[in-house]
């Protein structure tokens, strides 16, 4: 009885230290899944030349020429050249786009004004803009590289002064 | 001995429409006896959550769970519960939450540990991680004390290449599966 006893105790405690070293432990499986597309990106950024953008680094700039005239002074940045009715003001924009997860190799750039403009004429890039649609500015924009698409402005000497002039465009890369 | 028979089928007629009456009205028991042995064992289980600020998983509340991160790119729209916290000219990083809430019953543990590792090959031009923890095949530890009985958010990131897909970026307009497996440690 006695050698019983201690066979038992001894078994207990041989068992002592895997009962200490056993873990206890839970799994699961989290599965992921996502559908990766190509995508370019288009951002402004002031060019060294031109007049500093507002809102530059971004998609959603504003090109601010401050007070302008013929003959008088113009901002930092501004280029003015006149003809005998007319003067133009331009300033350099440099236009960036990005792509991601896409083998195309270069961009087309279109442009169009965000309302009609009767009086005074917009260019980009030496390309007339109007509302009625977009014009090209290039068919083989260069990615991931500020390219300098200059935006003027051609004004009659009949603009009455202090006439704001404001308008927007819409600018459009499409990958080729 | 016809006669006989005809007596025999007439209560026999007689008699069963009178059984059938009894069987309708009269309540069925059956008693038994089971003699149940318990054994209590301690455990820990593991579920995920949908996390409120994260996409839904299909099975929520189980230990099997999927996170569809829909449609990503670096500069295009993306589903509800999932964020773009990063993009760079190498990179960018769509981010979803999850909630692992693990279970705890007959312990005296006071938390668990949480490690995850990634299962089979990581896909072309993918890196995964949680809580900003890199995912490999070995299992890291994602974290060293968590609660039991409580939805622990967790951040899981998709790192995704902005190369193209021929020179070494993810495949494109295709669905892309990876299964991370979790494991809690009691502490």
């Amino acid at each position: 009885m006695k050698k019983l006893t201690l066979i038992a105790l001894a078994a207990v405690i041989m068992m002592i230290p895997a009962l200490a070293s056993a873990q206890v432990t839970a799994t699961g499986t989290l599965s992921v899944t996502a559908t990766v597309n190509g995508s370019i990106n288009l951002i402004f950024n002031s060019d060294a030349a031109g007049v500093a953008l507002t809102g530059s680094g971004t998609n959603a700039a504003t090109l601010a020429f401050g007070n302008v005239s013929a003959f008088g002074a113009v901002a930092a940045g501004v280029v003015r050249t006149t003809t005998a009715t007319t003067f133009t003001v331009s300033s350099a924009v440099d236009v960036n786009v990005s792509k991601t997860n896409s083998a195309s190799a270069n961009y087309t750039l279109k442009a169009q004004l965000g309302a009609a403009d009767a009086t005074n004429t917009w260019q980009v890039g030496g390309n007339t803009v109007t509302n009625a649609a977009a014009a090209t500015i290039t068919a083989t924009g260069a990615y991931a590289a500020n390219s300098n698409f200059p935006v003027a402005i051609t004004v009659p000497f009949t603009t009455a002064s202090g006439t704001v002039i404001s308008n927007t465009i819409n600018y459009t890369a499409t990958a080729n | 001995m016809l006669r006989t028979h005809n007596a025999i089928r007439i209560l026999a007629l007689l008699v069963l429409p009178v059984a059938a009456s009894v069987a309708l009205s009269a309540q069925t028991t059956a008693s038994g006896t089971i003699n149940a042995t318990l054994i209590n064992k301690s455990a820990i289980a593991l579920v995920f959550d949908t996390d409120p600020g994260g996409v839904t998983l299909v099975g929520s509340g189980t230990g099997a769970a999927t996170a569809n991160f829909g449609t990503v790119s670096a500069f295009g729209p993306l589903s509800a519960g999932v964020t773009r916290p990063s993009v760079t000219a190498a990179t960018f990083t769509v981010r979803t939450i999850f909630d692992v809430q693990v279970i705890e019953g007959g312990l005296n543990s006071t938390g668990y540990t949480l490690t995850a590792a990634l299962q089979g090959g990581t896909p072309k031009g993918f890196n995964f991680a949680i809580d900003a923890i890199t995912l490999t095949g070995a299992a890291q530890t994602i974290q060293a004390n968590g609660s039991y009985n409580a939805d622990v958010p967790h951040n899981l990131d998709l790192i995704i290449s902005t190369a193209s897909p021929t020179a070494g970026g993810p495949n494109t307009g295709t669905l892309t599966s990876q299964t991370i497996n979790f494991t809690a440690t009691a502490n």
